[in-house]
């Protein structure tokens, strides 16, 4: 017996009780589930020409909530299908780090659905870019809120998940700047669709491009 | 070097198969009986009988449930467990410190 055994035995024993406390739940259903969503959302929404800030704003609500649905039936299939328990602690700890900025996200779509109500713009717009640059701002408050929502799920599950993170946060914020900075001298022409394609990028693509990296890699990350 | 540290460590728990199942207990409230073995890499076989050992020595409780009419094992750290798993960590911190010493 030395140093080196006893020392090797806790680091076994801190990585084994690290691990254990991780949600392992497989990440890539959900996520090319909830990519998927946001691709067809984004072309629904400008399908049937979801114009206003209002309707936007309930109309992504809406996604979102089929979305954390459809997620949600996803993560307790595979719970009973490998009769684990579905509301088990990892499970847990990723609600509750996803929880806060996620209600954050809420409550600004529903301030946003309020000034919109206080100085209502013409439905159908009359195309003048101030209209619609809410649309695109709203969707980058929301790419930064999920983005901080992810980072803090991160901590519980795989790592990849805080890098798709920082890509919402970064890219969130660099639209911000740019429509509210940036361009806000040259009156971009910001139509209507820019806002739902905008929500495609980010809650489409983005997830959809996660989801497929991670079927390709999670099975060897987790495998014991 | 003072032996007493390495005499007095948990047979039970010292077993590298026992002591992976009791780590990762001790991070969470309670493991399904798949999430233990799956996690370890283990056999049923090789789970049950560790465990087995664990419940007879009362450091684990096992708990059977048929939530949606499926069977799910679940076994959790009883406080003697929990004690137990403190004091066998506190005396390899001991060895270590002591090896360390100059």
């Amino acid at each position: 017996m030395s140093e080196h055994w006893a020392a090797e035995n806790l680091r076994v024993i801190r990585t084994l009780m690290e691990r254990s406390a991780l949600y392992r739940r497989a990440l890539a259903p959900v996520m090319t589930f909830a990519g998927a969503i946001g691709i067809i959302a984004a072309l629904v929404g400008v399908f049937l020409r979801v114009e206003s800030e209002p309707k936007f704003i309930s109309y992504w609500c809406g996604v979102a909530l089929v979305g954390l649905a459809g997620a949600f039936v996803l993560v307790r299939r595979q719970a009973l299908k490998s009769a684990e328990a579905f509301w088990s602690p990892p499970t847990r700890r990723v609600a509750t780090a996803l929880l806060p900025c996620l209600t954050a996200g809420l409550l600004v779509g529903i301030w946003f659905l309020v000034i919109c109500a206080q100085s209502p713009t013409a439905d159908p717009p009359t195309g003048m870019a101030e209209d619609r640059g809410l649309m695109i701002v709203l969707s980058s408050i929301w790419a930064v809120f999920y983005g901080c929502a992810l980072h803090a799920a991160g901590f519980f599950t795989s790592r990849g998940l805080r890098w798709l993170a920082w890509i919402f946060i970064i890219g969130g914020f660099g639209l911000l700047f740019w429509v509210t900075v940036a361009h806000q001298q040259d009156h971009p022409d910001a139509r209507w669709q820019t806002g739902h394609w905008f929500m495609g990028l980010w809650f489409g693509c983005l997830q959809l491009a996660y989801g497929i990296y991670l079927y390709f890699t999670e099975k060897r990350e987790t495998a014991p | 070097m003072n032996p007493e540290p390495f005499l007095q460590l948990d047979r039970v728990i010292h077993e590298k198969g026992r002591l992976a199942i009791m780590s990762l207990l001790a991070a969470t409230p309670e493991l399904s009986f798949t999430e233990l073995r799956d996690t370890l890499g283990m056999t049923d076989g090789n789970v049950t009988s560790h465990i087995r050992t664990l419940q007879e020595a009362g450091y684990v409780v096992v708990a059977k449930s048929y939530p949606n009419r499926r069977p799910l094992t679940t076994c959790a750290l009883t406080a003697a467990g929990r004690k137990a798993f403190a004091d066998y960590i506190t005396l390899l911190e001991q060895i270590v410190q002591q090896t360390r010493k100059p």
